[in-house]
């Protein structure tokens, strides 16, 4: 055989192999991604009113922005908010008449990422506020750029204490690691824990966290140790090995929850016998250990029988979701009432964005939905400095069938 | 002594891979004082590739071949893939700029490196993969080492690495391509006025010190599980940072770097804390360029005035 022939037959294989990586996915994948990298915006509109309940009468024409990781390894996170606030605004335009228009910004979870996209979306005069971004690094970051453009951004999942009294503008409808921290160490006292490993990775959500944790564990006479990684590392075995036999729990604040899937994965090649639990950024497919213990800030959607109609359409149109879809989907709807009040006062101004988007974020303070009016059967109001009144967090166990089971 | 051993293994596995790695930045520092930024998305290519494998023949769940025939064509998988990526930028990338001043090949490695990672960007989406080695070998199938049980995976990627590393150095020493190796190491000139082919020698040595890097890459996916498109950024770190320890250049200093780097890692983390890691580890970097400059093995460069 010709060496031409030989190598045409290797590129051949090459490529078959590279469409196999390409196209191959676990059990626990999800959705595939599609956004380059880089900081990018892509525009999702509403799609034009075909049913009509209660259309307003002057057909409201706006922007609102959505931050999230749509892409990266928090994209579990990203992707299920976009796709419920997508549905969120289908369902407001066809409902209202109106035509606000979806404007996506790509965090990638990263804080460097948020300050990029940030400037990107007050520049945009279009944009009267922001659904999210996720996590409270990233919020951290866009914070001083939101604040003085008078921008609202409801973010329904960050969870660091504090925020709120930091960034005028920032809301948020979910509960922090302050109702977190308690929830979930009374779960591990109840199960009688003697001993705890809590392992942060570094971010500003899960330093928060972890103290939190580490204070209430110790207040309640459990011994706790602790250790740090940070989220690139791939092999935890060497720290695995640190963990005593005889440590009841392994509690994990951590963001990429691949990363505590390997962990665990270690914790059992090394014969030790110790449930993990995962902070709600571990509230994800790609973390499936069985018998381990995940929190949650919302409900599990299909155990609330009211809001199945709104689940079964979602789920016509996407193929997955979790615990981080509804609760974008109230912030989003939130945020459109807010943009529709401003609008049919006439308050929309083409001309002066900052004071269209203070007017919106005034109207975001006022909300006060009672839990008929919300997906997870809740009331949904904000506090004098825009935190979520009221809201509890939900301990779950991974069934081996992949399910959770509410336990706490 | 059971934690001291267990860390030992995890040191060992770890610095199988940076070992690996290591000898193919050394390899190609020795033939053409390059330093190949790109090797380590070459690493996470062979990583990819080896989980394409794995897909085609059912996964981690249902393959359709023998486990120990699955794990062979992953790793042939991702030494074909490998292989042809570094020959590929040898001839694109470096090649041209051989006679141009060492600033423009270093640059140009640069760029192949965030080439590579976009491409794979592009290929594969940011999504982490997995390639569920538990499913496919259970953590009970383990040998005794001690008081520690070692898991079967582990065992076969240190053993792999030896072997590799014995054949290699075999190869460089016993063969005629091997000393024709060595030969453009020393001196490039010389070795083509002796009649050896130093380009078909220079496509060699990238398409060895590629497929090395393959092997660890798909060495990675089966230990540690986790594989994506930034996962050779890191990883090309530590092994450029193991392969300048030893000695770049030397390919006895690339695999004693390797080990020792992964050794590092594992002690400081079992002894001190995980977050002093990568302290100690370019820290240990710092002090041998500081106190022997060539590396552990490298030797002395020798300058005519």
């Amino acid at each position: 055989m010709r060496k031409g022939s030989i190598w045409r037959i290797v590129a051949l294989l090459m490529a078959l192999t590279m469409v196999a990586a390409a196209c191959g996915s676990d059990s626990d994948d999800t959705t595939t991604t599609t956004a380059a990298a880089a900081a990018t915006t892509t525009t999702t509109s509403g799609p034009a009113a075909t049913t009509t309940t209660a259309a307003a009468s002057t057909p409201c024409v706006a922007s609102i922005g959505i931050m999230g990781p749509f892409t990266g390894d928090a994209a579990f996170i990203g992707q299920v908010q976009l796709n419920w606030a997508k549905y969120a605004v289908e369902l407001f335009n066809g409902d209202m008449g109106s035509n606000i228009t979806l404007i996506e910004f790509d965090t990638m979870i990263d804080p460097a990422q948020g300050a990029i996209l940030a400037p990107q979306a007050v520049d945009d005069s279009d944009i009267v506020g922001v659904i999210g971004p996720a996590g409270s690094q990233v919020v951290n970051a866009v914070g001083p750029i939101f604040d003085p453009a008078q921008m609202a951004f409801i973010s329904p999942s960050s969870t660091e204490v504090g925020l709120a009294e930091k960034y005028d503008f920032l809301f948020r409808n979910v509960p922090l690691d302050d109702v977190q921290g308690p929830t979930s160490a009374a779960y591990m006292v109840a199960q009688g824990a003697q001993k705890v490993f809590v392992i942060d990775d570094q971010t500003s959500y899960s330093t928060g966290l972890a103290g939190t944790i580490q204070s209430e564990l110790e207040t309640a006479g459990v011994t706790v140790e602790t250790d740090s990684v940070v989220q690139d590392a791939t092999d935890f075995s060497a720290l695995v090995s640190t963990i005593p036999d005889d440590t009841d729990f392994v509690y994990l604040p951590w963001q990429i929850a691949s990363n505590g899937e390997i962990l665990g994965n270690q914790l059992a090649e090394q014969g030790k016998d110790i449930t993990i639990f995962g902070s709600d950024g571990m509230d994800s497919a790609d973390f499936n250990i069985a018998g381990s213990v995940v929190a949650a800030f919302a409900p599990d959607l299909a155990a609330i029988p009211d809001s199945a109609d709104l689940l079964a359409g979602y789920l016509a149109q996407y193929d997955e979701t979790n615990t981080f879809g509804p609760v974008a989907f109230a912030a989003t709807k939130v945020l459109l009432e807010a943009v529709d009040r401003v609008c049919q006062a006439g308050g929309i101004d083409s001309g002066d964005a900052t004071a269209t988007r203070a007017l919106v974020a005034a109207e975001v303070a006022l909300t006060d939905q009672s839990a008929d009016e919300t997906i997870l059967r809740a009331p949904l109001s904000f506090t004098s400095i825009g935190e979520l009144d009221g809201g509890a967090y939900f301990i779950s166990e991974i069934q081996p069938d992949g399910s959770y089971l509410v336990v706490g | 002594m059971e934690f001291f051993l267990q860390q030992t293994v995890n040191g060992l596995t770890l610095g199988s891979v940076y070992a690996l790695l290591a000898l193919g930045y050394s390899m190609v520092y020795g033939i053409l004082k390059l330093l190949n930024f790109a090797h380590g998305e070459v690493y996470m290519f062979g990583a990819f590739a080896g989980y394409g494998v794995l897909t085609v023949l059912g996964g981690a769940s249902s393959p359709v071949v023998p486990v120990w025939l699955l794990i062979t064509l992953m790793f042939a998988g991702a030494i074909v893939v490998s292989s042809a990526i570094g020959v590929a930028l040898e001839r694109f990338a470096y090649r041209p700029l051989r006679e141009a001043p060492r600033i423009a090949p270093l640059i140009s490695a640069i760029g192949a490196s965030f080439f590579l990672q976009a491409a794979a960007l592009l290929m594969f989406g940011s999504r982490s993969r997995s390639y569920s080695t538990p499913t496919l070998v259970d953590f009970s199938t383990s040998i005794p080492f001690g008081p520690i049980r070692v898991w079967m995976v582990r065992v076969l990627v240190i053993v792999t690495a030896v072997v590799l590393m014995v054949l290699l150095t075999l190869w460089v020493s016993r063969t005629r391509t091997g000393k024709a190796v060595r030969a453009v190491s020393f001196d490039r000139e010389a070795a083509a006025m002796m009649g050896i082919d130093v380009d078909k020698v220079i496509v060699v040595t990238f398409l060895i010190g590629s497929a090395l890097a393959g092997v660890a890459g798909v060495m990675v996916g089966l230990v540690f599980g986790r594989i994506f498109h930034l996962m050779g950024f890191f990883a090309g770190l530590k092994a450029f940072t193991a392969a300048v320890v030893g000695g770049i250049g030397s390919i006895p200093g690339a695999m004693l770097g390797g080990l020792l780097i992964g050794l590092a890692e594992a002690y400081s983390t079992g002894y001190i804390g995980a977050l002093y890691q990568n302290l100690i580890v370019f820290g240990i970097l710092i002090v041998v360029l500081l106190v022997r400059p060539r590396g552990l093995l490298g030797r002395p460069e020798l300058v005519k005035v």
